[in-house]
């Protein structure tokens, strides 16, 4: 797979995609209104020394998209420099063999970037390791508080329905919590990504 | 012979695994009919495509990898029916 001129306009602009979603777009435009970005992230995507095409793989029924994809958004939005087209994962199976998470799974988001040229000039998958990292803290940390939930690694199915939904519950507050960290881990990540090879 | 036997999908919602549940519990209501008590579909996250057949964790992503062969899953239905 080679990507080109031709083959990146064939994707979706940022609002075309969310357009075409079939669900999530109220948690994805209410994720995009969450997201806080400090100037100084701004300013570095702001200053890069030229705009960068972006190529996203996407599915709208995908958490990690809907959680991750407005932050790139909002990006692309404030500073002007990412040329966002999105495809959809499981019609662009050519662009998703490229991109494989650890060789092997079909992990989204994936964001790359491209010069004007459409070299590549890196990639970014799915959720930064810090934020699983702090999300699998934080629910080892409810096990511990719930002795009602069981063990964290026993199937949900064996606990009563009732107590399932408290699960589920305990769980959203959490995710909703680390949100605001998970966001800047994103932004960080990108930034970092950006300003290393597009300088 | 034993009782009914319930069988419980566990399946990521945010992993678009919708597809392959419903294959796999059309393919058990199609073999087994009514001698299933039933078939309780759960959404879940993480990634999760458990099935337990009688309270029996027979196949797990986690454990296993990937999703169940379908006979797998109808050989632990049979199993359980005549046990």
């Amino acid at each position: 797979m080679t990507m080109d001129r031709p083959r990146f306009a064939q994707g979706l602009t940022f609002d075309a995609y969310k357009r075409q979603m079939t669900r999530n777009r109220e948690r994805f435009e209410e994720n995009e209104r969450r997201v806080e970005l400090r100037p100084d992230d701004v300013a570095a995507f702001q200053q890069l020394p030229r705009p960068l095409h972006v190529v996203v793989l996407a599915e709208d029924w995908c958490g990690d998209v809907i959680a991750n994809l407005p932050v790139v958004g909002r990006l692309a939005q404030a500073s002007g420099k990412l040329d966002i087209r999105v495809f959809l994962r499981d019609q662009n199976d050519d662009l998703m063999q490229r991109w494989l998470n650890q060789g092997t799974f079909k992990s989204i988001p994936v964001v790359v970037f491209y010069d004007d040229d459409f070299r590549e000039l890196g990639h970014w998958i799915e959720r930064p390791a810090s934020v699983t990292d702090l999300r699998a803290k934080r629910r080892r940390e409810i096990f511990a508080a719930h002795p009602e939930f069981g063990s964290p690694d026993a199937p949900v199915d064996q606990l009563p329905e009732d107590v399932r939904a408290q699960l589920q519950a305990e769980l959203a507050k959490m995710r909703d919590e680390t949100t605001p960290f998970a966001n800047q881990e994103v932004i960080r990540e990108l930034r970092e990504l950006v300003t290393r090879v597009a300088a | 012979m034993a009782g009914p036997v319930k069988v419980r999908i566990t399946y990521c919602a945010e992993c678009g695994y919708e597809p392959q549940t419903l294959d796999l519990a059309k393919t058990l209501m199609l073999e087994f009919g009514a001698e299933l008590s039933s078939i309780e579909l759960i959404p879940w996250d993480g990634g999760t495509f458990d099935v337990s057949v009688a309270g029996e964790l027979v196949h797990s992503m986690r454990r296993e990898g990937g999703f169940p062969e379908p006979a797998t899953i109808k050989d632990a239905v049979r199993a359980r029916l005549r046990s």
